[in-house]
């Protein structure tokens, strides 16, 4: 059954969704414009600041430096994330949700109290990894790893555990069973997953204040500095950059899972 | 043990499932010493070094015990006004995020079409995904003194060129950024609400003679209740952690908690202090997330 959208609904959607996507377009129109910043109306195009973005030391090594920090989160992830998940998906323990949450919290928490709290341990425990790579990789595993739980929980919900159940009664070995039914029943969603980790990751700003250095320095962290002195279009241009990166995997994910599901699933 | 499977398939099952039942825990372990060591014992740190004398550049717990850093947050009113302005912050928010997301859930609620259905959630998921300082640049190029409202309105005539209107660097252009973070969150926690609530109980106030406004506002709105709640939860968590949002669109000059997290310990080295700030933050995020998850019984699926 069907509720009709009124008019004024609807148009106070649009109003909405303009509001949520304009600032998007602006960065894609700031980083093409052809004048030294952008106007209204716009100068016209011009592809002068992605060259800029393209020879710029500063942000196309941050560029790289988050994409090779996101791989490396993603693979950690990808594999603490998927089995934490299979094991909530089959316990039926007292405090099952109760450990769910604690696992999803680092999403909601705040991100500076714990990237402070990885700079100090890492200080007081002198394993010198304070502002290098290594130390921004566990705060980004710590942050990325329920995003994982959650996709791959979702496919879980979805997955029939019987069907597995069924392999081992026919005399499949527990390993077996898991690698040759589960795992292509929930492949899909462990390769969604593995996604998001990467683009959380790729954009994670409030973590990783605390742990970088001017010389391993992700790419919104480098965004954000020279932001807060001037309006460099081709910081705008690495933003496209991202856009694209992040769009692209979000159609991925809708290729791989349902994302209406995905998104709409219910709790228990 | 193959020998068995085909012989005595029933008491094998049992057995199995025993082995199992401590197999799957090795599942879960990796990830609860990574947590443990890299989340847990970090926060518990920061909880203890609150506690400690300050001491500048003395990043390290020691024994010493002293509530002087609770004492001072509490008594000066720089701090006292900043974990206000934080409260505030994450309350307005929350309601205007409400407001402007509330409808656009409504909408991606009622949509049956699979396609557009689908492609309303991508954007909204394009959106959440998008590194937050991206989505800042655009804001300000949008809201800045120079920016392109002010821009067009100079145009137009309507205010002078050396009389921009303030978007931003003040309180109001905190809250337009973060409405512009927290909007998709608030948008997937309001969808699954609104979808599992039954078209036909306001069908059936319509025919009992109420206006769709009326059936709106006196069912459908109701109903949503349970979503609105643990979203403007969410939503306030968010917003009171956010250091980027405050840094960019207050240019500093919103004190917030998490700004002054960040003086205290990168720029005056006052680790001890910075950590009681930082533990009065995390147990206020921790509060609202506690009872979000308390009230949510129906939430957004993977993500939250």
């Amino acid at each position: 059954m069907e509720r009709r959208i009124s008019l004024p609904m609807l148009i106070l959607a649009i109003a909405g969704f303009a509001y949520m996507l304009f600032p998007i377009f602006v960065v894609v129109l700031a980083g093409l414009t052809a004048g030294e910043f952008l106007t209204f109306p716009p100068e016209g195009l011009s592809l002068r600041w992605i060259a800029a973005f393209l020879q710029s030391e500063k942000y196309l090594s941050a560029f790289f430096f988050s994409f090779r920090l996101a791989l490396m989160t993603m693979v950690v992830a990808t594999v603490l994330g998927t089995a934490a998940a299979l094991f909530l998906s089959r316990t039926r323990m007292v405090g099952r949700n109760a450990m769910r949450a604690f696992f999803l919290s680092p999403v909601v928490l705040p991100g500076v109290v714990i990237g402070y709290s990885l700079f100090a341990f890492f200080i007081a425990t002198n394993m010198g990894i304070s502002r290098t790579i290594w130390g921004l990789w566990i705060g980004h595993i710590l942050y990325s790893t329920p995003y994982v739980i959650g996709t791959v929980g979702a496919a879980l919900a979805a997955y029939d555990v019987s069907l597995e159940e069924a392999a081992r009664s026919l005399g499949a070995s527990p390993w077996r069973a898991f690698r040759k039914v589960t795992l292509p029943n929930i492949g899909q969603g462990i390769q969604a997953g593995s996604i998001f980790a990467f683009i959380v990751s790729f954009g994670q700003f409030e973590v990783s204040l605390f742990l970088s250095a001017p010389n391993s320095e992700p790419l919104p962290i480098a965004m954000y500095n020279s932001l807060r002195y001037k309006f460099d279009p081709s910081a705008a241009a690495a933003g496209i950059f991202a856009i694209t990166l992040v769009t692209a995997s979000v159609l991925l994910t809708n290729r791989l899972v349902n994302i209406r599901r995905l998104l709409e699933r219910q709790q228990d | 043990m193959t020998e068995a499977a085909t012989t005595q398939a029933p008491p094998r099952l049992g057995r199995l499932g025993l082995q199992q039942s401590h197999f799957k825990w090795l599942l879960v372990v990796p990830l609860i010493i990574f947590f443990v060591i890299f989340f847990v014992i970090p926060v518990g740190l920061i909880f203890a070094t609150s506690f400690n004398p300050p001491a500048i550049g003395q990043v390290s717990v020691t024994a010493e015990f002293t509530l002087e850093n609770y004492l001072r947050f509490f008594s000066r009113s720089n701090y006292l006004m900043a974990a206000g302005r934080s409260v505030l912050l994450g309350v307005v928010v929350a309601a205007v995020t409400l407001v402007v997301a509330y409808p656009m859930a409504f909408v991606i609620a009622n949509t049956e079409h699979p396609g557009r259905n689908t492609a309303l959630l991508i954007l909204v998921l394009a959106a959440m995904q998008l590194d937050m300082v991206i989505r800042l640049y655009g804001m300000m190029v949008i809201l800045g003194d120079n920016g392109l409202i002010n821009q067009m309105l100079m145009g137009l005539g309507l205010i002078g060129p050396e009389d921009p209107v303030q978007l931003m660097y003040n309180f109001l252009g905190v809250v337009l950024g973060l409405v512009q973070f927290s909007l998709p969150f608030m948008i997937l926690t309001l969808m699954g609400v609104i979808r599992g609530i039954d078209p036909s109980l306001e069908e059936a106030a319509r025919s009992l003679g109420a206006s769709r406004r009326r059936a709106f506002f006196r069912v459908t709105l109701p109903m949503s209740m349970p979503g609105i709640l643990s979203g403007s939860l969410l939503v306030f968590a968010l917003s009171i952690s956010s250091y980027i949002v405050p840094a960019l669109m207050g240019g500093f000059r919103v004190g917030v908690l998490p700004i002054h997290i960040f003086q205290q310990v990168a720029e005056g080295a006052r680790f001890q202090f910075g950590a009681t700030i930082a533990a009065i933050l995390f147990l206020l995020s921790a509060g609202a997330v506690a009872i979000y998850l308390k009230v949510g019984t129906r939430r957004s699926g993977g993500l939250t």
